[in-house]
């Protein structure tokens, strides 16, 4: 165990002498992270897991571990200013799990770009679309066997021709 | 191997105060977090948002009054939709619905009706029972959530689902809200807007605001625990109604006027 933290100490901090291409790491935004760098290096993952739990489960959100600002931090602009993924290759996750061969997880659900509001202002429920253009999303009731049996190209159609014969329960709008 | 009695040798000796050297930063490594943490509270950013752990002090839930429901109104949808990032992905059969407007015809008196459906909150939920790895869980303020940190996708919690009101991600998802993590390969249905729960006091769902901005108010949000809140009063008398009560499962959702 000593030798392998001993061992990854170097990778991180001195690089491999030799012909080793270490991983070159963006800088984040301002003078340091929420912990000392060694300790982030080797820890990041418990803190994470520790937090999701927290905040998903307990619902304490006011913790500085939280995924939406390693990113809000760590994220990098191109030419245009439009914010690059975290996870994309060489960026600040990507360029040391990829060197560590180590496949990140989260950005499979979690932003991985940061949002123009964060939790502080969360809710933009104010920025609806005008009803008449989306009459076609609302959703209505169809028996799930046969709206497997429908083909993809005229669903349309035949979820039409499906409420007007098959007055099921009644729960069926048809228009 | 020695006994108690024999006399240590040079190298036992030299190894004891290795092992007593690499207990000491034993020691210290295990307080480094409690001293880091300390540091930390310093510049803990302060946001204004709640940070104890959710109680049983409230259970949460949404009092929808059908008679103000608009037939063929679906801003709570779109609300919901555009709060958690939800969008087609040209599927329509596998796309995600987290509220579904639904239309109600009695056969007898020919009455319509028109209520949006979406996680009902119950309190003994079915997909939680069913859930193989706890992934699906009711918090302590009565909120039923998928965590899909631990969400394997098996889906028994969308066939246990009396109200079919939770759906399963088919395919990846690459714009999500930074409040809203969604990915393929998990199950998602209503959070109650939890993220907005969490963030401060008297915050609305969504599709409240949304129905309250169409000037329907059919939506209102209210604490079931709070003997004054207008969910508590209409279930006290007994003009708040469960969908399929007969199932018993105290739904956090409840019906005006159905």
């Amino acid at each position: 165990m000593l030798v392998f933290v001993l061992s990854w100490s170097g990778v991180v901090e001195f690089g491999f002498a030799g012909d080793t291409k270490t991983p070159v790491i963006p800088k984040g935004k301002g003078d340091h992270c929420v912990a000392e760098t060694d300790y982030m290096r080797r820890n990041h993952m418990d803190l994470l897991v520790h937090q999701r739990d927290e905040t998903v489960i307990r619902g304490i959100r006011d913790e500085p571990f939280s995924l939406v600002e390693c990113v809000d931090c760590h994220v990098q602009r191109d030419a245009e200013n439009t914010p690059i993924r975290v996870d994309a290759k060489e960026q600040f996750c990507e360029s040391c799990h990829a060197f560590v061969a180590v496949k990140i997880d989260c950005f499979g659900c979690h932003a991985a770009v940061p949002d123009v509001a964060s939790v502080e202002n969360a809710g933009r429920a104010h920025e609806y679309e005008s009803a008449e253009n989306n009459s076609a999303r609302n959703i209505q009731w169809i028996p799930h066997k046969q709206l497997l049996s429908f083909k993809q190209e005229n669903m349309v159609s035949q979820k039409k021709t499906y409420y007007r014969n098959h007055n099921v329960h009644s729960l069926i709008k048809t228009n | 191997m020695y006994t108690a009695s024999s006399k240590p040798t040079k190298s036992q000796t030299a190894r004891r105060h290795f092992l007593k050297r690499l207990g000491v930063l034993g020691v210290v490594s295990a307080a480094a977090p409690v001293l880091l943490s300390v540091a930390r509270g310093a510049d803990k950013k302060s946001t204004g948002i709640k940070s104890d752990a959710v109680s049983s002090k409230h259970r949460w839930g949404l009092l929808i009054d059908t008679s103000k429901c608009a037939s063929g109104c679906d801003a709570c949808v779109r609300g919901c939709h555009a709060e958690h990032g939800i969008s087609s992905t040209g599927n329509d059969h596998t796309d995600a619905q987290w509220i579904r407007k639904i239309d109600l015809q009695d056969n007898l008196t020919g009455t319509l009706s028109s209520l949006p459906m979406m996680c009902q909150h119950c309190k003994t939920a079915p997909c939680v029972d069913v859930c193989p790895t706890g992934a699906s869980f009711k918090r302590a303020d009565g909120i039923v959530l998928v965590n899909k940190h631990t969400c394997i996708g098996c889906r028994y919690c969308v066939l246990a689902c009396p109200y079919k009101a939770r759906s399963f991600i088919h395919e990846p998802i690459t714009d999500q809200q930074s409040w809203a993590p969604r990915g393929k390969g998990t199950v998602e249905s209503c959070t109650l807007c939890v993220h907005r729960v969490d963030a401060e006091e008297d915050q609305q769902p969504a599709c409240a605001v949304a129905c309250t901005n169409e000037a329907h108010s059919a939506i209102l949000f209210g604490d079931l625990n709070d003997a004054e809140s207008e969910i508590s009063l209409a279930i006290e008398q007994g003009q708040a109604h469960e969908v399929r009560s007969d199932l018993h499962l105290n739904t956090g959702v409840r019906y005006i006027d159905l």
